[in-house]
């Protein structure tokens, strides 16, 4: 995911010495002739797997070479992705997130629609990535988020029923801390935990959020006067009322740890934290939540969902035949699909793909029963104005420092936005 | 035109030449190239882009709430780290230049920091904030190290002056050793045998005659801590609330992560007038007080 710290210091390094080498520009012959496609993706995560899969295609198709690079860390790839751009050494394919960035990009995005994989693709991801028709993009997966809770804690603490409204989440945390754990550990000194994840809550949660978002760019809507977003911070007061010490300077990293050492019973994260869960403690019993911002509890029985990231083919790339054929290969050999779900461990968003719980985890299988029951809500995080997530982080973080009123937060919010907008 | 002319011209262009190109093809012309863009609507990644003439300028100036709490951040940052490096540097290069066993190793080790980049010492100073510093807390009990270090405004702010001060007062230590070195023994002996006392030969002699290299220290610490960049990002990021964003962060984001290049060059633009003014009028205020023994 985006923004994990330690992930950025080789990120920085390797962007660093990507520039001193004067990366070759896309699509240039290797050796023998052979056709060059340069990869420039964003989650380092999956970068040594990736590799196994360059070398894996590479046998298989003859002529045609991978070069693959990976650079990790939300704002930091995307930063050097432009600056990639600008110095001409443009990648073939590159990786970006929908709605916002997609405009951003537009003028060098490859028109993907006739592609096979694309009948194999929901409504949900296709939305980000199409403009007047056409798609742009290519799903890489799934990932929704909501908040994690540890099974065992909420079995000792006596809490039987999962919480789906305020109240009972406030009567739960109630539980947990008279039976001596911390109720949550809250990481909201990192700006995407704040930013993209928990302020998307009460966009999503809107009646229409799409109407909503548009009553905002003309200015009809306001923020500060709409019900869902105080809800939204009475859930955020709870975190921080049954919440550890020094929320502000706690960090992905000690987040992870606090949590999977079961020192403290729920969390806010997604499904993609599950290798990281398994690393510290294997024997975790973890599940995920809805993330309640009212006492319905219908409408309060929701998970997150989202496409983070596509993969795009630049349309001025002379090799963009043989990297749709990358796609396609992905989407639908047989040994594409399998690195697309048991090597990376992804919920795959494409319908004809097939994921093992076994690979996903016990957090990604419960997200794909959300999504098959219909209990998915967006990412409208990425429908905000480009750097209003990480605006929303910082005036977030002032209110949760107690600088800030609520009403306050919630003018600065508007403002923000009203700033953002002007392009 | 006569010979000598010709030889003349030819030893200017072969000596000053490839500078001149070099300096041209990385400072001029992005500068040029800088101001042009200040007045566009460029985002950074399009092949297209408006021009808006000065829009952008009036966008920062009015109703950028942002650029003026960097702004105001970066002028309190530069006083009080512009004046803790350069006495901790004098004092250090002061006391290194007494007759001290260590004296060669402890130069080494004050100048040290430098040689290890801004980015690198703010994810290891992060570490020691936030880890290590709550470590001796726990352990010891003492009140300083519990505070919620880089977790609030105030030590967010004394923890980049902490680590700038670190980092640079080694630097300056050097150029203000190299300069009291230059000192006439003569002068210093005199004036012990006139009966001054060791502070009135520190600020009556010492100083004024170290003053060149006061004009070039303070020059240095100013336009470093003004520009500073890879250190609050590494740092704090800005952070916690952008209570710690320095300009140059601020247009770094605004270019970068807002994707409003143009807006992020107008910023770059007036905050380069408002340093140039600035070391300017430093450099002829301390160059007046320089006196020669």
């Amino acid at each position: 995911m985006f923004g994990k710290k330690l992930m950025l210091l080789p990120a920085l390094i390797l962007s660093a010495a990507a520039a001193l080498s004067g990366c070759t520009s896309g699509g240039s012959a290797g050796a023998a002739g052979d056709k060059v496609i340069n990869i420039y993706q964003g989650k380092v995560e999956i970068s040594d797997q990736l590799q196994e899969m360059k070398e894996l295609y590479e046998s298989s198709h003859p002529g045609v070479k991978l070069n693959i690079q990976s650079v990790g860390g939300g704002t930091d790839y995307a930063a050097s992705l432009k600056s990639r751009f600008s110095a001409g050494a443009q990648p073939d394919i590159f990786t970006i997130g929908g709605f916002q960035e997609r405009d951003l990009w537009l003028e060098y995005l490859e028109d993907l629609s006739d592609q096979p994989w694309v009948q194999h693709m929901d409504q949900v991801s296709k939305d980000p990535m199409t403009v007047d028709g056409k798609l742009y993009g290519f799903p890489l997966n799934y990932e929704g988020y909501g908040f994690l809770y540890n099974k065992d804690i909420f079995k000792e603490a006596g809490v039987t029923e999962i919480p789906k409204t305020l109240t009972e989440l406030e009567a739960a945390a109630e539980k947990i801390k008279a039976a001596g754990y911390t109720p949550f550990v809250n990481a909201y000194a990192e700006w995407w935990v704040l930013g993209n994840h928990n302020v998307n809550v009460p966009f999503a949660r809107q009646d229409d959020p799409d109407a909503f978002m548009q009553a905002l760019n003309d200015g009809s809507a306001d923020i500060a006067g709409n019900e869902i977003f105080n809800g939204w911070l009475d859930l955020l007061d709870l975190t921080l009322k049954y919440g550890q010490a020094n929320p502000l300077t706690t960090d992905y990293n000690t987040q992870m740890s606090t949590f999977a050492n079961g020192k403290a019973a729920m969390t806010q994260q997604g499904n993609w934290v599950q290798p990281t869960l398994d690393g510290i403690n294997p024997d975790l019993n973890v599940g995920m939540m809805p993330m309640p911002i009212s006492d319905d509890a219908e409408a309060n029985d929701k998970l997150y969902v989202g496409v983070p990231i596509y993969w795009v083919v630049n349309n001025s790339s002379p090799v963009k035949e043989e990297a749709k054929e990358l796609l396609d290969w992905m989407a639908s050999s047989p040994e594409g699909q399998q690195f697309l779900t048991e090597k990376f461990q992804f919920i795959p968003a494409l319908n004809n793909v097939e994921a093992n719980p076994d690979d996903i985890g016990p957090l990604g299988a419960e997200l794909t029963k959300y999504i098959g029951d219909d209990k998915a809500l967006g990412w409208y995080f990425q429908q905000l104005p480009i750097g209003t997530p990480q605006d929303y982080s910082s005036l977030m973080q002032s209110y949760i420092a107690g600088r800030d009123t609520r009403e306050q937060l919630l003018k600065n919010l508007q403002a923000s936005y009203d700033n953002l907008k002007v392009r | 035109m006569s010979r000598r002319k010709l030889s003349r011209l030819t030893q200017q262009l072969v000596f000053t030449g490839p500078t001149t190109i070099l300096f041209a093809l990385v400072v001029l012309i992005p500068f040029l190239l800088g101001i042009y863009y200040s007045m566009t609507n460029w985002n950074g990644v399009s092949r297209h882009l408006e021009f808006v003439g000065l829009s952008n300028y009036a966008h920062v100036l009015t109703a950028d709430p942002e650029f003026r709490n960097a702004f105001w951040f970066t002028v309190r940052f530069t006083i009080v780290a512009v004046l803790v490096t350069n006495l901790l540097g004098f004092f250090l290069a002061y006391f290194l230049t007494k007759p001290l066993k260590s004296k060669n190793v402890l130069r080494t080790v004050f100048f040290m920091p430098n040689m290890i980049g801004g980015l690198l010492l703010g994810f290891i100073w992060q570490f020691i904030f936030v880890r290590g510093f709550a470590a001796i807390g726990q352990a010891t009990g003492i009140s300083f190290f519990k505070l919620p270090w880089l977790g609030n405004e105030p030590t967010a702010f004394w923890g980049i002056v902490i680590v700038f001060v670190w980092q640079y007062a080694g630097y300056l230590m050097v150029i203000y050793i190299a300069s009291l070195g230059n000192v006439s023994k003569d002068v210093i002996e005199s004036a012990q045998i006139d009966g001054a006392t060791h502070g009135q030969i520190l600020w009556k002699i010492i100083v004024p005659l170290v003053m060149p290299a006061v004009t070039v220290c303070l020059f240095l610490a100013i336009s470093w801590s003004f520009k500073m960049f890879d250190l609050n990002l590494a740092l704090t990021g800005g952070g916690p609330f952008n209570a710690t964003r320095s300009v140059a962060l601020d247009i770094y984001r605004e270019a970068f992560t807002n994707s409003r290049l143009g807006l992020g060059t107008a910023k770059a633009v007036i905050f380069f007038v408002i340093v140039a003014i600035i070391t300017a009028i430093q450099v002829r205020a301390t160059k007046s007080r320089e006196v020669e023994a």
